[in-house]
């Protein structure tokens, strides 16, 4: 028995076999690996077999062998093939994830999964509509369409896409770019007509969502659950429609058809893409919610902005009230003065015979105009106080100077001034001037607040590290609302002469860390006291 | 002969105003207070009163309310330095409002029309 093949043959060189190809080379060397690669497939080997007598039990066993063999090598061969078709497509679907992941806004989002379900690269589908579910969730709305709207359109895409060359993520750019809005506008009235209420639940759309599983539509032009107005819109009897939920959320509706290639859509086709609708749908909610977080981002800084402005403009109004209660205060300081210098000086000129008049007339203009300068005094007193000069000063001398500078003019009120000094007093750090002017205020403002007072007490103390210049008077015990008034600007308008006295000494004592106090005597009377700081503080100059 | 009454906390102001109206032949009584003008108007009657707002610790739109449910027959004209006032609602209440000026001109005027309103 001669075997005609090389298998068994050991006069039969390898090198002569027409089955091994360039690159299979290796064949050469291993008998083994040649019959089962080459040998098991090729008519010479069939003839050897035939040639082994049929009583040889190994004729048969080699047979059965051969086709048992050949049989589980296609098995693998198609689970291999399998195999392949999945992590391309798991692949994809990374790829997609990963752009997905990436983009927060909601066309950038569209751009991806649409041109993911048309696009070659991606499910390859012809054309693709979104409906989404509006706001007030009564309507699923067609949103966006994509895909040719005729065979020429088809054909021209297609070349164009083909000879781009591009990655799925680099199309679904240059389709977010370029051609989205295009697009939307191509398809608006297919959208608008694709357009559907959610209360019409037999709708084959409101079906696919309620019953949160996808449909497959085979012959749509005799399926009496189609509604045919839907099918004459889309101008084609297979269709897909995926549900989009994302959290148990109904977001839309995914409807996909190959109207121009009629290509089927399988039930294979149909479980890959409902694994593509998870991510699609979650990514589309996110970007719903990053869009309406925006919206609300930019209604939050609109109203902060209009808030801030309302408090600057609020400050700004209170700083005007602050100016215009000082500038009402002098104004009405300086126009009774005035009022009476040009009365006076009027009626001067009018009459001209009684000389006594005239004498009075004239010392009435002087005082006025001393009461003028006053006011100024006053307001150049607050700019000043502004800037304070300290040092340290001995307390009762600067109140023994400002009283004996009032003496006079409190002794023509018939109201004597009793002094008492505290000897032991150690030197101050004060202003000297804003300190002298306060008390000259304070001191003027007991005279002329208790007109039948016949005296007023001035006293320095020192507490610990305070030094206190107290002006004591024996009138009425103020109340608290009337203490608290009397250095409130406002309430000074209504209740001094001269305008902002006490309520700037305040102020001056405030900015000079020093502070006023006005308490009631327990023997009768009112104490307004001065309390400065022995040492300069840590933040002064 | 015509009663005028002047309500002012200002010695120059009352003795200004009484001696220009004097001149113009109105009697003139002054009051430093509240209370000094409520003492001269149990005692006599006015045609006008002439009512300083900012009185030293009293406010004479106080006074005025009270004169204006009281005194029916006497108009009262406020003056002020304030020519805020005018927009206070218990301002409206006078006959007139004149802010204080060295030109009597406009208070002569008013105290004039007011009487001469009164005898009609």
């Amino acid at each position: 028995m001669e075997f005609e093949c090389c298998w068994f043959n050991p006069d039969r060189n390898p090198l002569e076999c027409q089955n091994i190809v360039e690159g299979e080379e290796y064949l050469y060397s291993s008998p083994r690996k040649r019959l089962v690669e080459k040998c098991l497939d090729c008519p010479a080997f069939q003839r050897d077999l035939a040639i082994i007598p049929e009583e040889n039990p190994l004729r048969y066993i080699i047979s059965i062998l051969r086709e048992e063999y050949r049989e589980q090598r296609g098995h693998l061969s198609s689970i291999s093939a399998f195999l392949t078709s999945k992590s391309r497509e798991i692949k994809f679907l990374h790829e997609l994830s990963q752009v997905l992941q990436t983009s927060m806004e909601l066309d950038e989002v569209l751009s991806v999964a649409m041109t993911a379900i048309t696009s070659g690269k991606g499910f390859g589908m012809n054309r693709a509509f979104l409906l989404m579910m509006d706001r007030e969730r009564q309507f699923l709305r067609g949103y966006i369409g994509v895909g040719p709207r005729n065979y020429e359109e088809a054909w021209q895409i297609w070349d164009e896409v083909d000879r781009s060359n591009f990655s799925l993520a680099e199309l679904s750019r240059q389709f977010y770019k370029t051609k989205i809005s295009s697009e939307r506008a191509k398809f608006a009235d297919i959208l608008e007509q694709l357009t559907v209420a959610r209360d019409e639940v037999n709708h084959i759309f409101n079906r696919a969502l309620n019953e949160r599983r996808p449909i497959l539509v085979d012959n749509a032009f005799n399926n009496p659950e189609v509604d045919p107005r839907l099918t004459a819109i889309l101008g084609v009897g297979h269709f897909l429609i995926m549900p989009l939920i994302s959290r148990n959320r109904s977001i839309g509706v995914l409807l996909t058809d190959n109207f121009v290639s009629n290509k089927p859509i399988t039930p294979r086709d149909m479980q890959t893409l409902q694994t593509f609708a998870f991510p699609v749908a979650f990514a589309i909610e996110r970007a719903s919610l990053y869009e309406r977080l925006q919206e609300e981002v930019e209604k939050q800084t609109l109203a902060n902005r209009k808030l801030q402005e309302q408090q600057e403009l609020i400050v700004r109004m209170e700083k005007m009230a602050v100016v215009g209660r000082i500038t009402a205060s002098i104004a009405h300081s300086i126009r009774n003065p005035l009022a009476a210098i040009g009365g006076f000086v009027r009626a001067l000129l009018k009459n001209s015979t009684n000389l006594e008049q005239k004498r009075d007339y004239l010392e009435r203009i002087a005082v006025e105009a001393k009461n003028l300068e006053n006011v100024l005094d006053e307001v150049l007193n607050y700019s000043d106080s502004l800037h304070p000069v300290m040092d340290y000063w001995d307390l009762n001398q600067l109140v023994l100077s400002v009283t004996s500078e009032l003496r006079q003019s409190l002794a023509e009120m018939n109201i004597a001034i009793v002094i008492d000094l505290d000897a032991d007093l150690p030197a101050a750090w004060l202003d000297y001037k804003q300190i002298s002017y306060c008390l000259k205020t304070v001191i003027n403002h007991v005279a002329n607040s208790q007109p039948d007072s016949d005296s007023i007490g001035v006293e320095t103390s020192r507490e610990d590290e305070l030094l206190k210049v107290c002006v004591s008077d024996n009138g009425p015990s103020l109340s608290d609302e009337l203490k608290e008034a009397l250095t409130n600007p406002f309430t000074a308008i209504e209740h001094l002469g001269l305008g902002i006295g006490l309520p700037l000494c305040k102020v001056i004592l405030e900015r000079h860390g020093s502070s006023f106090v006005i308490e009631n005597r327990p023997e009768g009377g009112n104490r307004y006291c001065i309390i400065l700081q022995q040492h300069k503080g840590e933040n002064d100059l | 002969m015509t009663r005028i009454l002047i309500v002012d906390d200002e010695a120059s102001i009352r003795l200004l105003y009484s001696q220009e109206l004097a001149d113009e032949g109105y009697e003139v009584d002054t009051a430093a207070t509240i209370a000094e003008a409520l003492a001269l108007l149990k005692e006599n009657s006015y045609a006008v009163a002439l009512l300083d707002i900012k009185l030293k610790n009293e406010s004479g739109l106080d006074l005025l309310q009270q004169l204006v449910k009281e005194r029916h027959d006497m108009a009262v004209i406020l003056s002020t330095a304030f020519s805020c006032y005018r927009d206070d609602f218990s301002a409206w209440l006078a006959d007139s409002y004149v802010v204080k000026s060295s030109d009597m001109q406009e208070l002569k005027d008013e105290i004039k029309r007011l009487v001469e309103r009164k005898s009609r």
